[in-house]
């Protein structure tokens, strides 16, 4: 069933406390954001990573989901370094369909700020019109793990995040497909704030830009 | 004075099966028990008593007498959910009505037998809805329980009456069973030569106890009325739940969300009066051509908000086919549990996480709740069992999580996958992993890992290397140092 008309459609704010700060600015205008109400696309060995940092910077509960193999090999043990483990809630979808179907349940709930989704191939046009109109319902963050070939979608911003060989907590990010803006490259470096009484607080994410896009 | 009636019911469990029509028992059939070790029969339909069976021989026993005799074990739960049910019904007869299992019931019926007309034909009354229901029972009235039991079970007729203040004569021909001891107590006493209750009131009751114990003077003094032995009702938990049957049979969407629209009401009304909520709703649908169909929904936390369970259902009856249509509908509320109410617009922190339990719910009835989890910490060294899943239904507390002592891979293989070598070293220099070839640029390690002692694993031993590859992936490597031939393999990925 389609949704024909979108009713309330939310004032599409964008991600305040994610200030990617750049060190130097090539081809930067102005801090790079995250916008929320929208579907944005990760790629790259550590896309994982890259949503885990976005929803450090979020309050309330991350919805992860995906396929059992992919969403099985998540530890908690490493996961606390950013978030509070007990935020996450794993929905397991046994079909691509499924995981749709909870994806878009998931950001079409007001209380879920992020939605991760992890898929084997991006998704095509018309799966991704549908998620962004959930996510315009809902208002979060819709974040979308790619393992696999990304297709034609109509998703917000696409990036790549991949490990950097340059130090233990460094990665280089890049963003290829960016409908409102400028694409780049940067070098990404995440400092840990001290926890401090078992309050979870976010990291500062360091950016500074690597290469011209 | 009071009044008390038992009720016994000798063969429930054939009744049971009498009233499903079943065709066996026309025939030579015994419900069969097993006792001491042994399959015994226990209740034996007319034309296997005709056959010469009786209750207590062994199944072999009974089936070289009778060849063509059909048993089947008796089926506790069936038949104490139909005693259960026989328990409401007897509230028709009088308001103080007791369990008496595994065949019994009592009633106290102190002033209520006048309304019947009399004891007599409220017995009479009672044994023909009874019959109707096609279960036979026998009955006994007396001024006690024990009396009154020993009179249903040992009387001579189908009903039995001591008339008021006529206990201890009505009790004197009985035998010793009748006052309900352990076998073996009424084994001893007949070894005594003793055979009737007549016989023991005659012997002064320290006599008694002090050859036999306290359990038969007592036994004694409740049955003849010294000693009080109320009957004790137990309240019946209610059971929340609403039936609807309809004069033809409905199938269309709409229709069958009316039914269900009136049920819900119903049912959340009564819980909401109770300030209860259900964290299960069952609806059954029985179709006039397929059968019952039962239909399920589950919540994260007990509710009872009536538009929260249509909207779950929703789903569920419209996967349900229907073809000829459907003309009962029964919803039940189960796994209910008290609730608190709360504002809900002062709190803003109470209605997120209203929210978040709701879309658990959503998420779950579709999916199935064993597919919607949270982390949950584990206290172990080994990296796979620091932490487990559990279902985010049943999160009931918040856990914290002690920091990790070491740094630990985001992705944890649950089974580590096996790596090529392609330049040898501890860790290898080159490997190959997936499609992809790795050179090591930078290793730490090894962290040495055992097993618990009580885990008795070949492979117990593991050595953990931190490699950072050149071409950027964080990997952490795994081998097996006790092993002959030591394999790589690759037991995560580091963020």
């Amino acid at each position: 069933m389609f949704v024909g008309e979108i009713i309330n459609r939310r004032d599409v704010g964008t991600l305040a406390s994610f200030t990617l700060q750049a060190r130097e600015s090539l081809c930067l205008s102005g801090a790079v954001s995250l916008a929320k109400g929208r579907v944005h696309e990760v790629m790259g060995d550590s896309a994982d990573m890259f949503a885990v940092l976005v929803a450090s910077q979020l309050s309330g509960p991350i919805i992860w989901t995906g396929l059992a193999r992919d969403i099985g090999s998540l530890a908690p043990t490493a996961l606390q370094d950013f978030i509070d483990p007990a935020r996450v809630i794993l929905t397991e979808g046994v079909s691509r369909g499924e995981v749709l179907w909870a994806a878009e349940q998931a950001l079409r709930a007001r209380c879920a700020q992020c939605v991760i989704i992890e898929l084997s191939q991006g998704p095509n046009l018309r799966e991704s019109r549908r998620l962004q109109i959930a996510a315009e319902e809902g208002g979060g963050v819709s974040l979308i793990l790619i393992h696999g070939r990304a297709h034609t979608s109509a998703c917000e911003t696409r990036w790549r995040c991949a490990a950097s060989s340059a130090g233990a907590a460094v990665w280089d990010l890049s963003l290829t497909k960016n409908r409102k803006g400028e694409l780049g490259n940067w070098r990404m470096s995440w400092v840990k704030s001290e926890i401090s009484g078992g309050a979870y607080e976010a990291g500062v994410i360091h950016l500074a830009a690597a290469t011209a896009a | 004075m009071r009044r008390v009636l038992s009720i016994w019911l000798p063969q429930l469990p054939l009744d049971l099966r009498r009233r499903k029509a079943d065709p066996r028992i026309a025939g030579c059939f015994a419900i069969i028990s097993e006792i001491k070790n042994a399959w015994r029969l226990t209740h034996l339909s007319e034309a296997a008593i005709a056959a010469g069976l009786s209750a207590g021989l062994s199944l072999p026993d009974a089936r070289a007498i009778c060849p063509e005799l059909l048993t089947e074990p008796s089926d506790a739960v069936r038949e104490a959910a139909l005693l259960r049910a026989l328990w409401r019904w007897a509230d028709s007869l009088s308001p103080w009505v007791a369990l008496d299992a595994p065949e019994g019931l009592f009633l106290d019926i102190t002033g209520c037998a006048h309304l019947f007309g009399g004891e007599a034909d409220m017995a009479a009354h009672a044994r023909m809805r009874l019959a109707d229901m096609q279960i036979t029972a026998r009955i006994g009235i007396a001024d006690t329980k024990g009396a009154a039991w020993a009179l249903a079970r040992f009387g001579q007729g189908e009903v039995e009456i001591a008339q008021a203040g006529k206990t201890s004569a009505a009790l004197t021909s009985m035998p010793l069973e009748a006052l309900r001891l352990p076998q073996k107590l009424t084994s001893d006493l007949r070894r005594t030569g003793l055979k009737n209750i007549g016989q023991l009131t005659e012997i002064r009751p320290a006599e008694l106890a002090r050859r036999f114990g306290l359990a038969l003077t007592q036994s004694l003094s409740a049955a003849l009325g010294h000693s009080p032995d109320p009957v004790s009702p137990k309240a019946a938990e209610p059971i929340y739940a609403a039936r609807m049957t309809l004069p033809d049979p409905i199938g269309l969407q709409a229709d069958l969300l009316g039914v269900l629209e009136r049920l819900t009401a119903s049912v959340c009304k009564r819980l909401a009066s109770d300030a209860k909520g259900a964290r299960r709703y069952y609806l059954t649908v029985r179709c006039v051509d397929t059968g019952d169909h039962v239909l399920h929904i589950g919540f994260a936390r007990p509710t009872h908000i009536q538009p929260a369970v249509l909207q779950q259902f929703a789903r569920p009856l419209e996967a349900l086919k229907i073809e000829f249509g459907a003309d009962w509908f029964r919803l039940e509320a189960a796994h209910v549990e008290p609730i608190q109410p709360f504002q809900i617009s002062l709190d803003q922190h109470k209605q997120a996480e209203d929210d978040t339990s709701k879309i658990i719910s959503t998420l779950g009835n579709r999916l199935g709740f064993d597919r919607v989890r949270q982390f949950m910490p584990m206290q172990s060294h080994l990296p796979e069992r620091e932490f487990t899943h559990v279902e985010a239904m049943d999160r009931r507390e918040p856990v914290s999580w002690a920091p990790a002592p070491r740094k630990r891979p985001l992705r944890l293989f649950k089974r580590p996958e096996r790596l090529i070598t392609l330049d040898p070293g501890r860790p290898p220099k080159r490997f190959q992993w997936r499609r992809d070839v790795y050179a090591t640029q930078d290793a730490k390690g090894p962290e040495r890992l055992t097993a618990e002692w009580w885990q008795n694993e070949s492979q117990a031993v593991r050595d953990y290397w931190h490699v950072q590859t050149q071409e950027g992936v964080r990997l952490w490597l795994m081998t097996y140092p006790g092993s002959q031939h030591p394999d790589w393999f690759i037991a995560g990925r580091f963020a």
